[in-house]
């Protein structure tokens, strides 16, 4: 697993789009990979909650016919919690602030997708 | 207003005491014109919006104005003591600081300065203006109270050792 590669990734998210405040990247059973989080977030917690909000997500994508689930958003008060999948086995999570412009995020984090599933499954 | 660059009138709202709303709205324009400023423009799109700010200024505002304004606080800020960008430098306490000797406004600021967070992200976790943020800031960093933090702090890479998505145990299989 090329890690180096992993955190430059997550980096340059953060460095690119204003609000971001964390990112993981966890296999979708929710064990985390790689994570660039605060001292208050803990990683292992935000990726189990990932991989339970995707199952959840997933499967409302499945039957109500939308297709395949490419990413869910939590708006709150306070800032959002956007999960990505990445191919089938693991998925990314982005949190942000409540200054975060999600439209930037949504259009940043299509390539990163793309290169972070690459990176995982060479 | 509302900007990704600056908190909008409803984040300034609760923590401005017992300003009037429309003072705080036209304040937050004025904050975001300077977040505008001081960030860099890739493109501009002009466009429908139907969504009405729940805090917003009546009148509109004076574009000469808020030009004016906007050019001073740049002016300000590129003449402090301690220039710094307020999206791209992280700060962090650079020393134990007794907190009794600070006012308020600074004590919130050392305890939200991380080392991830910048002036911007220091703005919104306070609920107060960028400019008003970014001067306070730069002024600490003057006095030495905070320090512009090292990558490693801005950016603290924790891993699992995972070294594969398959699967991790070789399923049993009935011979």
């Amino acid at each position: 697993m090329d890690y180096d590669a992993l955190g430059a990734e997550l980096r340059k998210l953060r460095e690119n789009v204003t609000g971001v405040t964390d990112t993981v990247v966890a296999a979708s059973d929710g064990i985390p990979i790689i994570a660039d989080v605060a001292k208050n977030v803990e990683p292992v917690h935000i990726s189990a909650l990932a991989a339970a909000d995707l199952g959840i997500a997933r499967q409302a994508a499945e039957v109500i016919g939308l297709g395949a689930l490419s990413q869910t958003v939590v708006f709150g008060s306070q800032g959002y919690m956007a999960v990505y999948a990445v191919g089938s086995m693991s998925l990314m999570v982005v949190l942000g602030d409540k200054g975060l412009n999600l439209g930037r995020l949504l259009h940043e984090s299509r390539p990163v997708i793309a290169r972070v599933g690459s990176i995982l499954t060479p | 207003m509302e900007s990704p660059g600056s908190p909008g009138a409803k984040e300034l709202l609760p923590h401005s005491g017992s300003a009037e709303a429309q003072v705080v709205a036209a304040a937050a324009v004025q904050d975001g014109a300077f977040a505008i400023a001081a960030g860099a423009v890739e493109r501009c799109v002009l466009g429908e919006s139907i969504d009405v700010p729940s805090l917003f200024v009546p009148d509109g505002a004076d574009p000469d104005l808020l030009l004016t304004e906007t050019a001073r606080r740049l002016d300000a800020v590129a003449s402090l003591a301690f220039p710094l960008s307020p999206y791209r430098d992280r700060v962090v306490p650079a020393r134990e600081l007794e907190s009794s000797t600070l006012t308020a406004k600074r004590r919130e600021i050392i305890e939200h300065a991380t080392g991830r967070r910048s002036a911007r992200d220091i703005a919104f976790a306070v609920g107060r203006g960028l400019y008003p943020v970014t001067v306070e800031i730069s002024r600490m960093l003057g006095e030495e109270l905070l320090e512009i933090a090292p990558p490693e702090t801005s950016f603290s890479f924790s891993q699992w050792g995972l070294g594969s998505l398959l699967p991790r145990v070789e399923p049993d299989r009935p011979s």
